[in-house]
């Protein structure tokens, strides 16, 4: 596993188990990752950073005005309950086989999610 | 390097609410996914409507204050600001006709 380069990224070990629970929560919900790479790449990273700092992976593509407030509350922590009743994940991560924007994918290796994120 | 350049608490004011033509302001945040989609429709945006719009961009994260004062959720969002004042938004990476039609009517 490569080191994170950047100081907004995850522990390994946090990256890991978010990569992991988006595959798996993909195939179990039966939907797909984004055509673009690069879009999952950022998103598992976001939530990976969120559990090192928070202890849960809240959403981050939300404006919180206490994060550690909204992780508690958990809402906003994936899967959210947008995610969970309606199949609705604005941040693109999971996305339903109608949505123009999914791939054909539900599988990210974690050398490709720093290869992306090492360079944001 | 992007066309828009990034604002923050402490500049907002004077590069956006006294800007003497129309701002479009992108709330962005580091790790998040949709951001990364609608950017290059705002640096398209931004050079097509050179000298007629300000495009600019706010990291949430490191400017917690004008999010907050403007009620920023779901990240990305795009507000129009023209004259002071925040006129229109669009949530999401919407294409760029979106964001242009929305535009259009503030010039």
């Amino acid at each position: 596993m490569n080191t994170p380069t950047n100081p907004n990224q995850a522990s390994d070990r946090s990256l890991e188990a978010m990569r992991h629970f988006s595959e798996t929560y993909a195939k179990r919900s039966g939907t797909y990752f984004c055509v673009d790479p690069g879009v999952t790449a950022v998103v598992i990273e976001g939530l990976a950073k969120h559990k090192d700092e928070l202890g849960s992976p809240l959403c981050p593509c939300r404006h919180y005005e206490d994060k550690h407030a909204e992780a508690a509350a958990a809402y906003w922590n994936c899967p959210c309950v947008p995610m969970r009743e309606r199949k609705e994940c604005h941040c693109m991560l999971f996305l339903t086989p109608d949505n123009d924007f999914a791939g054909d994918k539900q599988e990210i290796s974690f050398e490709q999610v720093r290869g992306v994120t090492n360079q944001s | 390097m992007s066309a828009a350049a990034q604002v923050t608490d402490s500049t907002f004011e004077q590069e956006v609410l006294e800007s003497n033509v129309p701002v479009l302001v992108d709330f962005w945040a580091p790790w998040c996914g949709p951001c990364r989609m609608v950017a290059p429709v705002v640096d398209e945006i931004a050079e097509q409507y050179a000298g007629q719009v300000k495009v600019v961009k706010v990291n949430t994260d490191e400017n917690p204050n004008v999010a907050s004062r403007y009620g920023i959720r779901s990240i990305p969002t795009l507000m129009i600001f023209k004259e002071g004042q925040r006129v229109d938004m669009v949530v999401g990476a919407v294409p760029k006709t979106t964001l242009a039609s929305t535009l259009e009517k503030y010039l």
